[in-house]
């Protein structure tokens, strides 16, 4: 029995030594300086969900490079946090006070809820507001919380291929609400595929859908209302997002099983694959003019909202996207100089051909002669916010339960 | 006797259509893992004819995982170690010695076992970075020994109180310390069901993300898990990659499991019969 003792307690000093050394070999180098926790002057802790693919790591590699051109002496620790833990662990590590100095967040509705959270940093960006589109999705009361690296939009991409296989016109997309049933309809009876790829097991479609077809349901001062937060959701139009979305579904618009088939990225392998002849998609880190384009080529077409009502006035949905925000005082000279480093024009300029992202700065012309990807840029000077953004968490899960039951109603 | 060989097959159809859902999500994974990005994108149900061990090698240099498969080992072994010998003792005393307080303490642990960790995880990481012992092995250690405890202890006493006193009462008349009772008879009997907990905590340690993520924020500190977990981004565009990595993080656990199966079967029914 001592023998048995013996060896348990040896094993178990063993293993604490062990451990005792992993914890102190961290010491140095671990330890997130965190909102709550000071950290070392010389260590800048930023926490973000990773980089998608070699582009955005690529990107990622240049703001470093940025960055330690005016800070030489600042080690920048990057942590890539799993998305789907992201916020909970993010809200978790700053009430505890471990959370990192910087941190990546979306614009609008995710940013705007977390302010409380945030340094304001209004009056250090502002040399260089001019440069940048999309602020409004950073800005709370007033202040501005970071500024935004790309911009995130719902363009709505077509395949040419299946419009001409469908008898429709691909150099005239439709233009309104009832050309785009008949294109559906046209669709649905001259070829195998679906008229939109949508996934919508989160709930997720309707956001898309008020997006991206809001600039033609909507009168213009109702749009400016919406985003003002001046919301009447019993009006006529408000209602009529709903009601369109469930026609739409009725009428067959979608693939097979979309209520229970994730948003991302099912919709947009669906539409690559030339199984889906449209799909709205986004202006980000995936379903963009790039990515398409890969699987598309020629046959890659973009197309504006169309019009539902009169009075409305067409314009892209796109806003501020991603942007990294300030969470401890202390370093926050050295952290508006990531922010800086994040939006410079080079950098973005490169990661825009090479990753297909619509970057923030305005001043970067890109390169490229796809043509869906030049379209979408000659709209932005029209283009408005998102609608469904600017709608509190709480609202848009009221929102995504509502699009089910439309669904189940079906 | 041809009733008999009907009612098995009425019995094993349900079966193997269980092992058959069991076994798809598997098989589908490994399809898909050995597809390119774009065969994928173009074919994903198809069986693919172009084998991709690329993927693999992928997942493996960009999660990191040379690194975190022994960060996960270290961490896995210390933890069921530590779990299993203050469990074993702990059911022990609260089911074969007599003391005051000890239906109190049993159901104090009932009650821990009921309260979920997002309860409390807040306080519970803060308390962690007090004692500074956030981003350091032993954090992640005494969370998980702490998380996993109150249910390895309730089983191991239920699993002892099964064995009857008589035996434990005649190896003290034969000269035994209490330690000795417990080493020489309680745990050899106990077998069965430490290694059915051994190895379910095992899973649980392996398996975590959310602790893992709360506690070990540094990238170089990282477990196997929260590595693959990471390479999704916020959006999984990569899949054939990403489930590549699923593949190579879960093939441990299955060899496991395939060692110690008829352990796990009978060691997780062994304790629950009696509380």
């Amino acid at each position: 029995m001592k023998r048995l003792i013996s060896s348990a307690a040896l094993g178990l000093a063993a293993a604490l030594t062990l451990t005792a050394c992993g914890g102190a070999s961290t010491g140095a180098t671990g330890g997130s300086g965190g909102g709550g926790e000071g950290g070392s002057a010389d260590r800048l802790v930023i926490w973000n969900w990773g980089a998608s693919d070699d582009a955005a790591a690529a990107f990622q590699e240049d703001v470093v490079a940025n960055f330690n051109e005016t800070h030489p002496d600042v080690e920048v620790e990057i942590v890539s946090q799993p998305f789907d833990q992201y916020y909970t662990l993010l809200g978790s590590a700053i009430e505890a006070g471990t959370g990192p100095d910087v941190a990546l967040f979306n614009g609008g509705t995710q940013l705007k809820s977390r302010a409380d959270s945030l340094i304001p940093v209004t009056d250090e960006l502002s040399d260089i507001t001019g440069d940048l589109a999309g602020w409004p999705a950073f800005q709370a009361d007033g202040e501005t919380y970071s500024a935004p690296m790309f911009l995130q939009g719902f363009p709505i991409y077509f395949n040419k291929a299946i419009f001409t296989s469908a008898g429709l016109d691909p150099e005239n997309p439709p233009k309104t609400w009832e050309e785009l049933g008949a294109a559906c309809d046209a669709i649905e009876a001259g070829t195998e595929v679906d008229c939109f790829a949508l996934g919508n097991k989160e709930g997720l479609g309707i956001e898309f859908f008020m997006s991206g077809l809001g600039s033609g349901i909507f009168t213009a001062d109702e749009y400016d209302a919406w985003i003002d937060g001046e919301r009447d959701w019993t009006s006529e139009h408000a209602r009529q997002v709903l009601t369109m979305w469930a026609e739409s579904s009725a009428n067959g618009w979608y693939n097979d099983g979309a209520n229970s088939t994730a948003m991302f990225n099912d919709s947009f392998d669906l539409f690559s694959g030339g199984k889906a002849a449209m799909v709205i998609g986004l202006s980000s880190g995936i379903a963009h003019w790039k990515q398409f384009d890969e699987f598309l080529g020629e046959d890659l077409g973009f197309m504006m909202p169309v019009t539902t009502n009169e009075g409305t006035t067409i314009a892209l949905p796109i806003e501020g996207g991603i942007g990294y925000g300030v969470l401890n005082e202390d370093k926050k000279d050295i952290a508006v100089d990531w922010i800086k480093a994040t939006v410079e024009r080079d950098a973005q300029a490169d990661y825009a051909l090479a990753g297909g992202q619509i970057v923030s700065n305005t001043t970067v012309e890109l390169d490229t002669d796809i043509t869906s990807a030049q379209e979408i840029i000659a709209e932005l000077p029209g283009s408005k916010p998102l609608l469904h953004t600017a709608l509190s968490g709480d609202t848009l899960d009221l929102l995504h339960r509502s699009a089910s039951s439309c669904w189940s109603a079906r | 006797m041809r009733s008999r060989g009907a009612a098995r097959w009425i019995i094993a159809a349900p079966m193997a259509l269980l092992a058959i859902a069991t076994i798809y999500p598997m098989l589908y994974t490994l399809n898909i893992a050995l597809k390119s990005r774009v065969d994928y994108v173009l074919d994903r149900g198809g069986l693919t004819t172009d084998l991709n061990f690329q993927n693999f090698v992928d997942a493996w240099t960009q999660a990191n995982m040379g690194r975190y498969y022994l960060n996960s080992i270290f961490v896995t072994v210390v933890s069921v170690a530590l779990i299993l010998l203050i469990s074993s003792m702990a059911g022990f005393a609260l089911s074969h010695l007599t003391f005051r307080g000890s239906r109190a303490t049993f159901l104090l642990i009932l009650a821990a076992m009921m309260i979920p960790f997002q309860v409390i995880m807040v306080p519970f990481i803060k308390t962690l970075s007090d004692f500074s012992m956030i981003n350091t092995y032993p954090g992640l250690i005494v969370a998980y020994v702490s998380q996993f405890l109150p249910f390895t202890i309730y089983f191991m006493t239920a699993y002892f109180a099964r064995i009857p006193k008589e035996i434990t009462e005649a190896a003290r008349v034969d000269g035994n310390t209490i330690y000795g009772v417990f080493g020489r008879i309680m745990l050899p009997l106990g077998r069965p069901a430490l290694l059915s907990m051994g190895i379910l905590n095992a899973l649980f340690c392996w398996n975590d993300i959310l602790i893992s993520l709360l506690v070990m924020q540094s990238p170089s500190q990282r477990t196997l898990m929260v590595g693959v977990s990471a390479l999704r981004g916020q959006y999984p565009d990569n899949v054939p990659t990403y489930l590549a990595g699923v593949l190579l993080v879960v093939l441990p656990l299955i060899v496991v499991y395939l060692i110690f199966q008829r352990q796990i079967t009978t060691g997780v029914t062994a304790g629950a019969t009696k509380g």
